[in-house]
């Protein structure tokens, strides 16, 4: 049975972190009976510890309920969350394709927050109907005009069917719901056309293989069904459709406008990209959906166990974590410093951080990260073309004839007043300027090529605290540019450290090994014996700092009372210990090897 | 086994010293009056009697003569025949009538707070002594038949010079006393100095130490500890049992113990200790932390400890158990084993924290 889909709803929330997005998800859930309140976990959406610690969504999710509105209809909902961070945009944007509509939420204690703007652009270039939704009015401190003016001003959207909700009471929630029913448009398409159904998500189930989350934009699909991916052209036999409400409950059928999940033993992840359509295999759509781009991982690290006998456990772990995750990548390497390990991509640094904190905290792993590289693109004299992802892989200068590395094309949209700001630290990173649009009054659209070397090391950081927050990015690859690069090898105590290398600008290589050399002296604890630390260019070394031989450790007294504190201290450091690594005779701390990134070029 | 010692805390002082960060409060009659009621009512609990008893603080003898005199007679009577009873002061407060009170009440040994003979530093400390009015009181309790005295030194202040430190040496040998204690600078939380971000610098530290070292050991005082020197028979006995990791007892405002397999400390809250309250922390020592604290602290002993008694205590052999961290650990130059003993080198005493986390 199909559901009429003029009563259905497909909405996303946006909103800044601490605005009150969960918690209002969480409303609308137990308004429309989802769940009971005795159920509900709080914050249901966001279901893995690492996102409620952070504070972020990075997994995104549907959830499908009922609502019975006030004009006598019931309704479904299908609520899509979506993640909040620049190295997710493009999940972000087709999550958001599967909508017609989204809550924008803000808090009314503080307005509009520039680091939303991102997604609401998304939501409006995907034409979703967005309705402004002001929380916390029941704190002392809200102030509804002024958040209204600041949508209006900021965001060019109207407050005129804006709902004023305090999601902790619950106060307004009611009016949201049927603002949706009103405001959001049904979903149209073709319930007797060719099938057509956008993978929004997925994740790997042991038992069924990969679930994909989706919505049906054209058609019909359900168990038995042969399906076609159009963007990698593998077919499947549909095993199961269904919906989730927020658990997972099997239906005949899935139909135009709705959303849901679909399993067709599909064994790898890497097969069901956001974005890829699915069709029916013996009667095809015309073409795929559009917006789909294939992810490519952007950065590079090396990940190596802290005691080389838990290789086989990092392994293990990755290959877990790469079940779930279709934009990581990993292949074995190894290390004269620091023993095997892997070589991982990923989609951007946040996406490192969470892979890194999954691996020590779900699977209780010890691990050394090397700085992020991007992939760079080796000329040889012999004619042939190398793709480099760890810089010690640099042949000999002799058999290069260039190094290219990836540009990125960056639209960067920022308040007026901070165009020259922006625009000297696009400089300072190598930007060649490509073009400067004026949006509307207030915010200026500046386009550039950028290095995604560049990019990676603290540019949105760096850009984010030059516009006081205010100013957005979003890149995507252009293409390989020659550019003078050179590896700059790191020495510890006369030794290279190959995964310390990294390769830099020419340009910059003095001051970049300078400061490099100055950081690792402080990052690493001084030893039994004075470390020469220095950073050489073609084994010329350009800049050296020495850390000094620890000639005292012990405490002057200790008495009755200092002893059990000492003997924590003590315990503290063992701990401290394990986490470093050995390198020659030198004992290395974990963040020595991410020390590169930690370096400001900007200041 | 009866604790053999005895840790007797006096808090208050007449003045907070910049770098002090034991419990202390400043001197007022009505807390001294009935502190010493609550610390006697602690005292009659404790069975004794004791082979060492150290009273330190605060300032001991900030107390009202009368006050300390009640103190250190209900402590003598815990005390056995021949026992070592010591007790700190200050030179400012070592008045004729507190020596008096001391040599009546069976003090035997005294500890001075000097720190430093520049009266620039003296001031730095917030001390409130000049180094000529600590020369007269060592004088005053030698006159008094206290020979047994140990001075403190302090050394390491921030942009102190080689010069300075050098004529500390020389000033503190002059004053002829069988023992002295020899502590760098140490910032500590909650202390004057810390909060105005004073920075010890642990080379010049380490420096000043070695320097010291072959100063003190040419005038004939030997190293028995990282920083106590003492002239043959002059060791402190009761620090010692620290040292050795036995059990004391002890008693008064956040005077830490270790007896029976527990180490506690009391509250250092003096309106909660008047109160009657006592043990605020208590930590049991496992089989496994025992055998850390007795690296800890037998380790900061010149001799280290016999590999006999470590067998003795723990029922397994010392040589045997930790052959691998010996090994490291000689290999380089931290410690030696000989004669039967396992004993940190001279190198092995500065870089005790690295010969301990080897060993745990």
């Amino acid at each position: 049975m199909a559901f009429d889909k003029k009563l259905i709803r497909n909405f996303s929330v946006i909103a800044h972190i601490d605005h009150g997005k969960s918690t209002l998800c969480d409303r609308i859930l137990e308004l429309t009976g989802a769940v009971s309140k005795r159920e509900l976990k709080e914050q249901m959406l966001d279901s893995m510890d690492l996102e409620r610690e952070r504070g972020i969504t990075i997994k995104l999710n549907a959830v499908t309920v009922s609502y019975a509105a006030k004009d006598g209809n019931t309704y479904i909902f299908n609520l899509i969350d979506t993640p909040g961070h620049v190295d997710f945009s493009y999940e972000v944007s087709r999550s958001l394709a599967a909508c017609e509509g989204a809550l924008l939420v803000v808090d009314a204690t503080q307005g509009v927050q520039a680091q939303t703007l991102a997604n609401v652009y998304l939501a409006i270039d995907n034409d979703l109907m967005i309705i402004p939704v002001i929380n916390k009015i029941d704190l002392p401190s809200s102030d509804v005009a002024r958040a209204k003016e600041e949508i209006e001003s900021r965001i060019g959207l109207s407050c005129e069917d804006s709902c004023l909700v305090s999601a902790k009471t619950g106060e307004g929630v009611p009016d949201v719901l049927e603002k949706i029913v009103e405001l959001i448009p049904a979903p149209e398409g073709e319930e007797d056309g060719p099938l057509q159904a956008l993978i929004f998500d997925s994740y790997y189930d042991p038992y069924r293989g990969v679930v994909a989350l989706i919505r049906i934009k054209n058609g019909s699909v359900k168990p038995g069904d042969k399906i076609l991916l159009m963007q990698n052209g593998k077919t499947y036999e549909v095993t199961e459709v269904g919906i989730r409400n927020p658990k997972e409950v099997a239906t005949k059928t899935l139909s135009c406008g709705e959303v849901g999940y679909l399993c067709a033993t599909i064994k790898d992840i890497r097969d069901v990209f956001p974005g890829e359509t699915i069709t029916l295999a013996n009667n095809p759509a015309a073409e795929p959906l559009p917006g789909y781009r294939k992810i490519n991982p952007m950065v590079y690290c090396g990940i190596y166990p802290v005691d080389s006998r838990k290789y086989e456990d990092l392994k293990d772990a990755l290959g877990k974590l790469i079940l779930n995750d279709a934009s990581l990548t990993y292949e074995p390497e190894s290390s004269t410093a620091l023993g095997f390990g892997f070589r991982v991509g990923f989609l951007g640094l946040l996406h490192i951080d969470v892979i890194q904190e999954r691996l020590e905290r779900e699977y209780d792993l010890d691990i050394i990260l090397t700085a992020p590289s991007v992939q760079y693109e080796v000329d040889l004299t012999d004619g042939t073309t190398m793709r480099l992802e760890n810089p010690s892989d640099l042949p000999e200068l002799t058999k290069i004839k260039a190094i290219k590395e990836p540009f990125v094309a960056a639209e960067i949209m920022t308040p007026k007043e901070y165009v020259g700001p922006v625009m000297q630290l696009c400089q300072n990173r190598r930007g060649i300027y490509e073009d400067m649009i004026y949006f509307d009054d207030t915010r200026v659209i500046l386009k550039y090529l950028l290095p995604l070397s560049e990019v990676i090391y603290n540019f949105f950081d760096t850009l984010k605290s030059a516009t006081k927050g205010y100013a957005s990015l979003d890149y995507e690859l252009e293409a390989y540019h020659e550019s003078a690069l050179a590896k700059m090898d790191i020495l510890l105590n006369g030794e290279t450290v190959d995964t310390l290398s990294s390769i830099v600008y020419r340009q910059n290589a003095y001051d970049r090994g300078l400061r490099l050399v100055s950081r690792l002296r402080d990052i690493i604890p001084r030893q039994q014996f004075a470390v020469p630390v220095q950073a050489a260019i073609n084994g010329k070394v350009i800049a050296r700092a020495d850390i000094k031989a620890v000639r005292k450790d012990v405490l002057a007294k200790c008495y009755g009372g200092d002893i059990s504190r000492k003997k924590k201290l003590l315990e503290k450091q063992k701990e401290g210990k394990k986490r470093m690594k050995a390198v020659g005779s030198v004992e290395v701390p974990q963040e020595a090897f991410m020390s590169v990134l930690a370096i400001d070029d900007d200041k | 086994m009866r604790p053999r010692a005895l840790y007797v805390h006096i808090p208050f002082c007449r003045v907070i010293c910049r770098y002090c960060d034991f419990p202390k409060v400043l001197y007022a009659q009505n807390w001294a009056f009935s502190y010493v009621d609550a610390l006697l009512d602690e005292l009659s609990s404790l069975e004794g009697p004791y082979e060492t008893i150290y009273v330190g603080g605060g300032t001991p003898t900030a107390l009202p003569a009368a006050l300390l005199e009640k103190v250190l007679f209900a402590l003598r009577e815990k005390l056995l025949p021949g026992g070592e009873f010591s007790i700190e002061a200050n030179p400012d407060s070592l008045t004729n009538e507190i020596l008096g009170v001391l040599i009546h009440s069976g003090v035997n040994r005294l500890s001075i707070g000097i720190q430093t003979s520049s009266e620039k530093w003296l001031k730095y400390l917030g001390r409130t002594h000049s180094f000529a009015a600590a020369k007269e009181a060592v004088e005053r309790a030698k006159d008094w038949g206290l020979s047994n005295i140990n001075v403190d030194l302090m050394y390491g202040f921030p942009g102190q010079t080689d010069e300075e430190f050098a004529k500390d040496i020389k000033s503190f040998l002059a004053l002829d006393v069988p023992h002295i204690s020899a502590y760098s600078l140490q910032i500590e939380e909650g202390t004057a100095l810390y909060n105005e971000k004073a920075a010890v610098d642990d080379d010049r530290c380490a420096s000043f130490y070695e320097t010291m070292l072959k100063a003190f050991r040419q005038a004939g005082y030997d190293r028995y500890e990282v920083s106590n020197f003492a002239k043959p028979g002059h060791k402190c006995r009761h620090n010692l049992t620290y040292w050795h990791d036995e059990e004391y007892d002890a008693a008064g405002l956040g005077a830490a113990g270790y007896r029976d397999g527990l180490r506690f400390r009391n509250t250092r809250n003096l309106s909660a200790y008047l109160k009657g309250e006592r043990r605020s922390e208590e930590e049991p020592v496992s089989k496994e932390d025992d055998i850390k604290y007795y690296f800890m602290t037998n380790l900061r002993l010149e001799e280290g400890f016999a590999l006999s008694d470590f067998e003795k205590r723990f029922g397994f052999r010392f040589e045997e158990r930790y052959a691998a961290a010996i090994q490291a650990a000689t290999k380089e130059g931290l410690l030696s084993m000989r004669d039967g003993r396992a004993a940190p080198t001279d190198r092995g005493i500065l870089l005790l924290d690295r010969l301990l986390l080897l060993l745990y």
